[in-house]
C-alpha cells in the first residue's frame, strides 16, 4: 500500500521530472506554428537544423493551418500555446483586428537590410510568397489554359475543389468568379457556374485531403499552390503546375510573435534564420519550391518569378475586403454544394 | 473504511470531471446566449439564426441519419462476427478477438485515410471489379454517403463487437441445447433465445456506435467530403474558420441534445431489454 514516505517520495520524483523541460529551456526552445505538409517537411529538415547551429535554440513545430492558430490563440487568451504565427493575408489581419500579436520590433532581424522594402513592418516580418494556380495530371488531361477551362470539358469531370477555408481555396474562387463576370467582392457567379457542373465534378474536399485524392486518382486537376504541387511531384504524383492566362495569383506569407509569447527572444532568431540566405538557398531547391524573400537568394528557373520583384505582375487580392464576406461566402458555399 | 472517507475519495476525479468537463459545458451554453462573434452582446440572434434556417434542420437530420445507417451496418456485419467468435474454438477466440481490437490500436487518421485508398477511383475495389468485368468505368464510391457509411462501418465495428462479445460469452450454452432438445431450429433459437439474452450487449453497441460515427468529424470530411455536411463540420467551420463562436456553441448543443436524445432512448431500450431477460 502506499504510505506517506512513498507518496512523498513519487512526488519528489514527479517534481524532479517537471524540471527537465526548464534544463531544455536553458539551451534555448522555439514554438512556431507552420502550415502542415509542404511547410511542416521543409522547415523540420532545414530551418531547424540551421536555428540550432546557428543560435543553439530547438525548433518546436506545431503543423496548424492559419485559421487553426488564430483559434487557438484566441482561445487561449494570453497564454499562447506557440511563439510564432505563420500566417496569410486573411488571417493576418484577423490576428491584427483581435489584438493576437505582440508588437514587431524590426532591429532584431540582422537579415533585414537584405530584405526588399516594406518587408518588416510594425506587426511582422514577410518570409515568402506563395503562387496559387492550377495543379493537374498531363498524363490524363490536356493542358488548361485558364480558370474558366476548370468548369468545362474534359477538365471538369476531373476536377477536384475546396470551399472558402483555405487562402487558396478562397482566391481561387474569386479568380473563377472573375472569369464568369464576378469580383473580388462578388463570387456569386463562381457559385452559379459550380452549381451547374456540379454533378460531373470529381470531388469537392476538405483541403487537407485533396493532396491524397489527387494522388489516388480521386482527382486529376485542381486550384493549389506551387508548393503543394512540388511535393507531390517528388512522391512521383503526375502533376503539373499552370499559371492561368489571366494570370497567377500570389500573397505573402508572413510572421509574427503571439501576444504573451514565453520565447520572444528566440522567436526573433527564428524569424532570422528563416530569412536568412542559407535557408532561402536550401528552399528553393526541389521538392520546397519556396519563394524566398532574402534579395541574395537566386531563384531557380523551376520557380514561377525570377525575383520578388515580379510579385507585383502577379494578381494580389485585398483581404481586409474579403475577411468581412467570407463567413457569407462558406455558408453560402455549403448551402449550394450540399448534396 | 467510514462513508465520509468513501465520499472523499471520489473528490479528486468529481473536481476533474467538473473542471475539464462542467465548466466548458457551461462556458458552451454561456457564449451560446450572444449575438456576436465578439462575444460583446447578450441576446438569442445565433440561436434564431440556427434555428431559423430550414438547412439547420436538413443537417441535423443527415447527421443522425448517417449515425442510425452506420448503427445497422455495424449490426449486419458485427452480429454474425459475434456468433461466430461465439462458437469458435478458444485458439481461433483470441485470434478472433485481436482482429476485432486491431482496428482501435490504429490512429482514425491512418485508417480514414487507408479508406481513401481503399474506395479511391483508382483504390483497391474500383480496380478489383474493373479487373473482374464487373464494371466498366470506375464507381464513384468517396465522398459518397455509401462510401462514408461502408467505411465508418469497419472504424466503429470494435465499439459494437466487445460489448456484444462480452456479453454473449456470459451466455449460458446449456439454453441452446434446450432450445434445440425442445425442437426449435437454429433460426427460431438464434430469435427467441440469443437475440433476446444478448439485447443488453447489443443496445450497449449501439449507443457507442452512433455516439461515435455522428461526431466522426475527421471521417466525415476526409472521406465524405465537404458536399456532405454534418453538425461536427458546421461546427468546426464556425469555430475555426469562421470564428463565430456563439453560432458554433449553437451548433454544438443541437449536436449535444440530439445525440443525447438518441441515446438516451437506446438505453430506456437496453433497459427493456434487461427486465426482459431477467424479468
Amino acid at each position: 500500500m502506499f504510505n506517506r514516505r512513498s507518496l512523498l517520495a513519487g512526488a519528489t520524483a514527479l517534481g524532479g521530472t517537471s524540471l527537465l523541460p526548464s534544463l531544455a529551456h536553458a539551451k534555448g526552445i522555439v514554438t512556431a506554428a507552420t502550415y502542415p505538409g509542404s511547410w511542416e517537411d521543409a522547415y523540420r529538415s532545414v530551418v531547424a537544423p540551421a536555428l540550432k547551429k546557428a543560435y543553439d535554440v530547438d525548433l518546436e513545430l506545431q503543423p496548424l493551418f492559419a485559421v487553426d492558430q488564430i483559434a487557438k490563440v484566441r482561445a487561449a487568451r494570453g497564454a499562447p500555446p506557440f511563439d510564432a504565427f505563420v500566417l496569410d493575408p486573411g488571417p493576418r489581419i484577423t490576428g491584427i483586428e483581435g489584438g493576437l500579436f505582440e508588437k514587431f520590433d524590426g532591429r532584431k532581424i540582422s537579415n533585414a537590410p537584405n530584405l526588399p522594402a516594406g518587408m518588416i513592418d510594425e506587426w511582422g516580418i514577410c518570409v515568402g510568397a506563395q503562387v496559387v494556380g492550377i495543379g493537374y495530371n498531363p498524363k490524363k488531361l490536356p493542358k488548361p489554359t485558364g480558370w474558366k477551362d476548370l468548369l468545362s470539358d474534359p477538365w471538369v469531370s476531373r476536377l477536384g475543389i475546396t470551399g472558402f477555408q483555405t487562402t487558396f481555396g478562397t482566391v481561387s474562387l474569386i479568380e473563377i468568379a472573375k472569369a464568369f463576370g464576378g469580383s473580388e467582392t462578388n463570387v456569386e457567379p463562381a457559385l452559379v457556374e459550380l452549381k451547374k457542373v456540379l454533378p460531373k465534378i470529381a470531388a469537392v474536399g476538405n483541403p487537407a485531403a485533396m493532396p491524397g485524392l489527387l494522388q489516388q486518382g480521386q482527382c486529376d486537376i485542381t486550384y493549389t499552390n506551387i508548393q503543394t504541387v512540388a511535393i507531390l511531384k517528388s512522391r512521383g504524383v503526375d502533376i503539373e503546375f499552370v499559371k492561368p492566362a489571366s494570370g497567377a495569383v500570389a500573397f505573402f506569407t508572413t510572421m509574427h510573435i503571439a501576444k504573451g509569447a514565453a520565447e520572444a527572444d528566440n522567436a526573433y532568431k527564428y524569424f532570422d534564420t528563416v530569412v536568412s540566405k542559407a535557408v532561402g538557398d536550401a528552399l528553393v531547391q526541389p521538392p520546397h519550391n519556396f519563394i524566398p524573400v532574402n534579395k541574395q537568394v537566386v531563384l531557380p528557373p523551376s520557380l514561377p518569378m525570377t525575383n520578388l520583384d515580379e510579385m507585383s505582375t502577379y494578381i494580389q487580392h485585398d483581404w481586409s475586403k474579403i475577411n468581412p464576406l467570407r463567413a457569407g461566402w462558406i455558408e453560402k458555399f455549403n448551402k449550394e454544394m450540399a448534396k | 473504511m467510514n462513508k465520509l472517507a468513501e465520499w472523499q475519495l471520489t473528490l479528486p476525479l468529481a473536481l476533474a470531471f467538473a473542471a475539464i468537463f462542467l465548466a466548458p459545458l457551461l462556458m458552451l451554453v454561456g457564449v451560446s446566449f450572444f449575438s456576436d462573434d465578439k462575444i460583446t452582446q447578450p441576446g438569442f440572434a445565433q440561436w434564431v439564426k440556427f434555428y431559423g434556417d430550414p438547412f439547420s434542420y436538413k443537417v441535423i437530420a443527415d447527421t443522425m441519419l448517417l449515425g442510425v445507417k452506420t448503427v445497422c451496418a455495424t449490426i449486419l456485419v458485427g452480429y454474425p462476427l459475434a456468433l461466430v467468435y461465439l462458437d469458435a474454438p478458444p485458439r481461433l477466440q483470441k485470434v478472433l478477438i485481436f482482429v476485432i481490437v486491431m482496428p482501435l490500436l490504429l490512429s482514425v487518421v491512418v485508417r480514414t485515410f487507408a479508406w481513401i485508398v481503399v474506395l479511391g477511383r483508382e483504390g483497391v475495389v474500383n480496380q478489383l471489379l474493373l479487373s473482374l468485368g464487373i464494371i466498366s468505368e470506375p464507381l464513384r464510391l468517396l465522398q459518397t454517403e455509401l462510401g462514408l457509411v461502408i467505411s465508418l462501418t469497419q472504424i466503429e465495428m470494435p465499439l459494437m463487437l466487445l460489448p456484444l462479445i462480452s456479453v454473449m460469452s456470459r451466455l449460458d450454452p446449456n439454453l441452446r441445447d434446450a432450445s434445440a432438445a425442445l425442437g426449435a431450429s437454429r433460426w427460431r433459437t438464434l430469435f427467441t433465445v440469443i437475440v433476446p439474452l444478448s439485447m443488453p450487449g447489443l443496445v450497449a453497441g449501439c449507443l457507442l456506435v452512433f455516439a461515435s460515427s455522428t461526431t466522426a468529424f475527421i471521417s466525415q470530411t476526409v472521406i465524405g467530403g465537404v458536399r456532405l455536411i454534418y453538425l461536427p463540420l458546421l461546427i468546426w467551420q464556425q469555430s475555426l474558420v469562421v470564428f463565430n463562436w456563439p453560432f458554433a456553441a449553437v451548433v454544438s448543443i443541437a449536436l449535444l441534445i440530439s445525440v443525447l436524445t438518441v441515446v438516451s432512448a437506446l438505453s430506456w431500450l437496453g433497459r427493456r431489454s434487461g427486465g426482459y431477460v431477467h424479468g
